[in-house]
């Protein structure tokens, strides 16, 4: 019993990372239909940000998160004025080519400036936790999982209380009766897309917290992100905090009572059936084409 | 563009599988035989990949999963059962038919973004399963990640030959695409499935026949590989650069025509081998370029650019 309630606390903390993780994923596709596959490099950057702010300055893990969120929103500006608008309104399969592209450049150059070794950061708190009833809390992974949840809210109140975000979202209804009502798409685009982003890094510096930080973690990490989106329903990002909490207690109960290699492939089947079976996710409200 | 897709392009192309047939003939070997030979395979699978989802429309991102389960099933056939090549191929086109078959069932009722994500999980569950399948089930079957060795091939003519071949089958098929009915209503797929299946069009059963194909085929040309190299690991045969390699090759020659994938695929293989001897280290970085270069600059290929010359 203890194990299960264990496997399963572990579950929900691991599942508030992913959803962190996710949250932008899901914001890109709505706003703009791309599936960017360069998703996981923006946790990757993220981490890294943290990582060597740690190191090189010795901040504490948690203050890089600022710095972090500013760097990451300039970089997807960046990337989205170079590139992704200038196949707005082209075929999906033009956004999954380019974001492959720009996962291959960033991850690689990535791995030629930091090398290939894995790296964790160790704060003083780093092995610290306290005992419930039996039950192991780590205090940095209940930090990371309740700024993940702020993280959210955060977002969920950018996107459903202010006006900006009364823009993106109407724009990722109907672009075209969006642009008639005098909202520039590609300023919405151009916003969506680095907050995107930004909060992707932030999560990715959360993510540093608790897993290895390496150049190649990036494509592992749009993988989990996939699977969370389509859970949650695509483009619906609140349902992206549902869709990362099933995932992680799966994922969490399944390596507990199978392997964690079948773990992964349990994954992929529950992708698979979900897509099949209900592709706007377990609340239906994700975007259906 | 229209001299390409005329008779001329067929009589250019014929005039070429002739020349490289008789290549070994006249002393070629060593290295340059090695290269054309990826050439060809390359060729052929980008082929494969383009008359599946060139001419549908819909987005295979897992075509590694059937060019994997091919290489293990060749492999298995061949260390497990001792049985020769030939059979092995056969039998890697018969279980890739099988699990596409499967699998394209399922995941071809749903679109976008939404099938492209379905087959990619299915490549990368195929690749978990190669991985742990041993671990978990307490058997000697796939190797795990140390992969697994095969018999010694045979001389590298023979695997010259063989793909030079599939490079014929498999134009030829998309040639006969943009003749008869079957392409038509594959295109018809592609431009409009509404309006097809108003039509008449049995859409799901086509797209399942040119999922099977294509996956098939896929299939035979992993078997192939595996008894070239030898030897098979589940990180390199289900890599999603594979995957990647394939739609970038099409996509640069234009998706949905017969001369697209060869082009793109010739032009790619050799460029990469170059750039790969050249720069090891930045090799995947240059390559992330050229791929961001193409899609913002060529979104429809070499080929558009021909089109776009004639008027």
């Amino acid at each position: 019993m203890i194990l299960f309630l264990q496997s399963l606390i572990n579950g929900i903390l691991l599942g508030g990372i992913y959803a962190a993780c996710a949250a932008g994923f899901s914001l890109a596709f709505g706003v703009m239909g791309i599936v960017n596959l360069s998703h996981g490099d923006f946790v990757m950057l993220g981490a890294f940000v943290t990582y060597w702010l740690f190191v090189l300055l010795g901040w504490d893990p948690f203050l890089t998160l600022p710095l972090t969120l500013t760097i990451l929103f300039f970089l997807g500006l960046f990337l989205q004025k170079l590139t992704l608008n200038r196949i707005a309104g082209a075929p999906p399969i033009m956004s999954y080519l380019l974001t492959f592209g720009l996962h291959l450049v960033i991850s690689s150059l990535a791995l030629r400036a930091w090398t290939a070794d894995y790296r964790t950061l160790n704060p003083a708190y780093a092995g610290l936790n306290f005992s419930l009833c039996g039950l192991i809390l780590p205090y940095s992974r209940l930090a990371t999982f309740a700024l993940a949840l702020v993280l959210l809210c955060g977002l969920y109140l950018f996107l459903y209380r202010t006006e900006m975000g009364r823009a993106i979202r109407a724009t990722s209804q109907d672009r075209e009766m969006a642009r008639l009502l005098g909202i520039r798409v590609f300023k919405i685009f151009a916003v969506a897309f680095a907050v995107s982003a930004a909060i992707t890094g932030v999560a990715g510096s959360l993510v540093a917290q608790t897993f290895v930080v390496y150049p190649q973690m990036g494509l592992p990490f749009t993988v989990t992100a996939f699977c969370v989106v389509v859970l949650g329903g695509l483009g619906y990002v609140p349902g992206t905090l549902f869709g990362g909490l099933i995932l992680g207690v799966f994922e969490s109960l399944a390596t507990t009572y199978l392997t964690a290699g079948l773990s992964l492939v349990l994954t992929f089947l529950l992708l698979l059936i979900m897509l099949i079976f209900r592709p706007g996710g377990v609340f239906g409200r994700g975007a259906l084409e | 563009m229209k001299a390409l897709t005329g008779g001329r392009g067929v009589f250019v192309f014929i005039a070429a599988i002739a020349v490289l047939a008789a290549f070994p003939l006249l002393g070629l070997e060593g290295y340059r035989l090695r290269l054309l030979t990826l050439l060809f395979l390359w060729i052929s699978l980008a082929g494969c990949w383009n008359f599946m989802s060139g001419y549908t429309g819909y987005i295979d991102f897992g075509p590694v999963a059937y060019f994997g389960a091919g290489a293990y099933a060749a492999a298995i056939l061949m260390i497990r059962f001792d049985l020769p090549f030939l059979a092995g191929m056969v039998f890697s086109g018969v279980v890739c038919a099988f699990l596409s078959a499967m699998i394209g069932w399922a995941t071809l009722r749903i679109r976008g973004a939404y099938f492209a994500i379905a087959t990619f999980a299915a490549a990368e569950a195929m690749k978990q399963i190669c991985l742990e399948g041993d671990r978990v089930a307490g058997f000697d079957f796939f190797g795990g990640s140390h992969g697994l060795t095969l018999p010694a091939p045979p001389a590298s003519e023979f695997f010259y030959y063989l793909l030079l071949g599939f490079v014929v089958f498999v134009v030829g098929i998309t040639y006969l695409l943009e003749k008869n009915k079957f392409g038509y209503g594959l295109k018809a797929i592609r431009e409009s499935e509404q309006a097809a299946e108003l039509s008449g069009v049995p859409t799901l059963a086509l797209k399942i026949k040119a999922y099977v194909l294509s996956s098939s085929l896929i299939g035979c040309l992993g078997g192939i590989e595996a008894y070239w190299l030898t030897y098979i690991i589940p990180d390199d045969v289900f890599n999603v650069l594979r995957t990647i390699q394939m739609v970038i090759m099409t996509l640069l020659g234009g998706m949905g025509t017969v001369w697209g994938p060869v082009i793109g695929a010739g032009f790619l293989t050799l460029a990469g081998e170059f750039l790969g001897a050249r720069f090891v280290y930045d090799y995947l970085t240059i390559l992330g370029v050229v791929i961001v270069v193409v899609i913002l600059f060529l979104p429809r290929g070499v080929m558009s650019l021909a089109k776009r010359k004639r008027g």
